[in-house]
């Protein structure tokens, strides 16, 4: 029986209460994390957790691209239909090529060269300075851009959870609406006579809500990741990722079998839209074709070499406890991402029959389709059910933001404070040093979204396909190439970069172009880039489609071509150098 | 061709690697090769469900996702080896 639904519960004290205790729980693990580290070296415990990462810890925390899974992609499926499958399909070969890749080499790597962050492995193992610190300059500007945009999803969030609030959007894209009174009404204020009370609505034009939400956010995910360090990140990493499967299990038990089966499910929204929303390229109202093979191709790129390639993910595999771990996660990783990713695209497909209305309010399918499916449990259950359900993302928010700030933190205090400024600062001078840096990155991420800017979501992209691009050849190279040498990792690394945000920027050129048309600058941007190809998903920030494929293979060529050239036309390495990472050490006497 | 001295660690490191990039290439054209032929430009009175799924989506996605996870699991178990990482 197919149920046409028209009301859907609002959130009520459920869903805040399990914000709540999902942030009660991240503070309780960021201290027994504490316990855990104090006992050895600072920057090792801190920053690695005495590289003991077990299995779990390892599996669902080094390639689960957590905060995105229950907010975007849900909203993706429910607006273009199965072909999203395709789109997330590369993730059956991610915890393969996740760890066995580089996963083994890289956590040698990083003992051989006692490294705590990948720019320190790059530096000690090209035995150059200037490739540790492009690399962490590098990987501070793109891990930026995505903590911010994190930081206004968490504050997003704990709005839209607000008893009575009425939307539940969990995309930090959504335009957050403005506060009743943010806009002058009433009498008009003369423009001579501006108020202390105006000149606070401009600079905070947003709901009150969203600040209470950013400052509460901000100060628990900064606090347990101070208190705990790398630890206290991972292991809230596990909680949530433990939470979001629980969710999506939940989720996909119930709303299947309320939209009458799979097969109706999907019968259903054929009949709501088009026969396009059960193939390729995608359904759209827009005339736009969402996957095309070329971009269908890309994307098994883009998952699989951002996973072992990103800076976040080559910290964790270094964190690894031994190689048994490596293989056990890798097995763990596969289940895990065939109980998650198959199971949301049904859901979601079944969302388009039980919430045919949701049109551009696609992001809250998941939070809409939870209080939904709870909604005739006994005693109100339903409610703190789906407040758990809801709770998932948020985590995943918490534990992505609490990586990114220990990251960055680790690059300003090992790569920039104990490298260069004071390479001799004693172990009480780091722990100074990692706290001021830490409240500083909190500090700056709160004021860079005091106004937050749109499209912040295609920032993060960006960044993250931008950090596969720009790391995979050194990596690899500094892995498993004797050849390799300092010049081939910075022109690899500047080449994958450089590539990839060229070609991006065409992109923003040619839809500034398409906006402004009348302009003669337009007219010249169209003329020589041609016009927008309506692949691939709007937005501002779309990127310049060479051949119909994403930016990230051509980035990923220009890395592998840049780095092999950069390292034939420079002299060879010394051989002690490559002695010391690829051969076996003779016994200490 | 191996070379006198290495690290032990590095042949079979290499060789998981290899095999590792080997499977994802297998599957990239076999999943994408196959949903392009089969899901895009198909007359839409052709489409047929298995087990509730698009037949494209089933044996493009869902069956490889199933055969990748079992060979994940060979991998992991029978053919990836153990090493010294020098602690």
């Amino acid at each position: 029986m197919l149920l046409a639904v028209t009301a859907v519960p609002t959130p009520g004290y459920g869903v805040l209460a399990a914000l709540l205790i999902f942030i009660a729980a991240s503070v309780w693990l960021g201290t027994l994390a504490q316990k855990a580290m104090e006992k050895q070296d600072f920057m090792q415990g801190f920053f690695l957790g005495n590289r003991g990462l077990g299995a779990w810890t390892l599996a669902l925390t080094a390639t689960v691209q957590s905060g995105g899974t229950f907010m975007g992609f849900p909203s993706l499926v429910y607006s273009f239909g199965w072909i999203v499958a395709v789109w997330i399909g590369s993730y059956m070969v991610v915890p393969l090529t996740g760890f066995a890749v580089v996963g083994k080499r890289l956590a040698q790597l990083s003992r051989q060269t006692n490294a705590v962050t990948v720019p320190d492995l790059l530096r000690v193992r090209f035995d150059d300075s200037r490739v540790g610190l492009l690399a962490s300059i590098l990987i501070m500007l793109f891990l930026s851009f995505t903590m911010f945009a994190q930081f206004k999803a968490g504050a997003t969030i704990m709005q839209h959870a607000w008893p009575g609030s009425g939307i539940l959007a969990l995309s930090e894209d959504y335009d957050t609406p403005v506060a009743k009174d943010a806009t002058a009404t009433g009498e008009s204020i003369e423009s001579a006579n501006r108020t202390w009370k105006q000149a606070l609505r401009e600079l905070l034009p947003l709901s009150p809500k969203y600040y209470i939400g950013l400052i509460v956010f901000s100060i628990t995910v900064v606090g347990y990741t101070l208190i705990g360090g790398f630890l206290a990140s991972v292991w809230t990493d596990l909680f949530q990722s433990v939470m979001m499967v629980i969710g999506v299990m939940l989720l996909v038990c119930l709303a299947v079998p309320m939209a009458g089966g799979m097969e109706q499910a999907s019968r259903a929204a054929i009949a709501a839209t088009s026969a396009d929303i059960a193939m390729g390229p995608g359904y759209s109202t827009a005339g736009r074709e969402f996957l095309t093979p070329g971009l269908a191709l890309s994307m098994f790129f883009v998952w699989v070499f951002a996973g072992f390639a990103s800076p976040a993910s080559m910290v964790r595999v270094m964190a690894a406890q031994n190689t048994e771990v490596m293989r056990k996660s890798i097995f763990l990783l596969s289940a895990y991402n065939c109980l998650i990713y198959i199971p949301l695209v049904m859901t979601c497909i079944a969302a388009r029959s039980l919430l045919p209305d949701l049109g551009k309010r696609s992001d809250e399918v998941i939070p809409q389709l939870s209080l939904l499916v709870t909604r005739d449990f006994p005693y109100h259950t339903g409610e703190f059910v789906s407040g758990l359900i809801l709770a998932a993302p948020f985590g995943a928010i918490m534990a992505s933001v609490s990586c990114f700030v220990l990251v960055i933190a680790s690059g300003l205090v090992e790569d920039i404070y104990a490298k260069l400024i004071n390479p001799k600062a004693t172990e009480a001078q780091l722990r100074r040093a990692t706290t001021v840096s830490m409240v500083a990155v909190g500090l700056i991420a709160v004021l860079a979204n005091l106004n937050p800017p749109q499209y912040l979501q295609a920032l993060v992209v960006l960044s993250g396909s931008a950090g596969a691009a720009t790391f995979i050849a050194p990596v690899i190279m500094a892995c498993y190439w004797r050849r390799a040498t300092a010049t081939g990792a910075l022109t690899g690394m500047l080449g994958g970069f450089l590539v990839y945000f060229a070609i991006y920027s065409c992109g923003w050129a040619q839809n500034w172009a398409t906006a402004h048309r009348s302009a003669e600058l337009a007219k010249t941007i169209i003329e020589f880039l041609g016009e927008d190809p309506m692949i691939g998903a709007a937005g501002l920030f779309r990127p310049y489609y060479i051949l119909g494929v994403d930016p990230i293979i051509w980035g990923l060529l220009a890395s592998i071509f840049g780095g092999i050239v950069g390292s034939l036309v420079s002299p060879p390495p010394a051989p002690e150098l490559v002695k010391r990472f690829f051969d076996i050490r003779p016994a200490s006497a | 061709m191996a070379v006198p001295n290495e690290h032990p660690l590095l042949a079979p490191a290499r060789r998981e690697a290899v095999a590792a990039l080997l499977i994802w290439f297998l599957t990239t054209v076999y999943c994408v090769g196959y949903c392009c032929l089969y899901g895009y430009g198909r007359d839409p009175k052709t489409l047929t469900f298995v087990l509730g799924f698009p037949d494209w989506i089933f044996w493009g996605i869902v069956v490889p996702w199933g055969v990748c996870t079992v060979i994940s699991g060979l991998f992991a178990f029978c053919f990836m080896k153990d090493a010294d990482l020098e602690n």
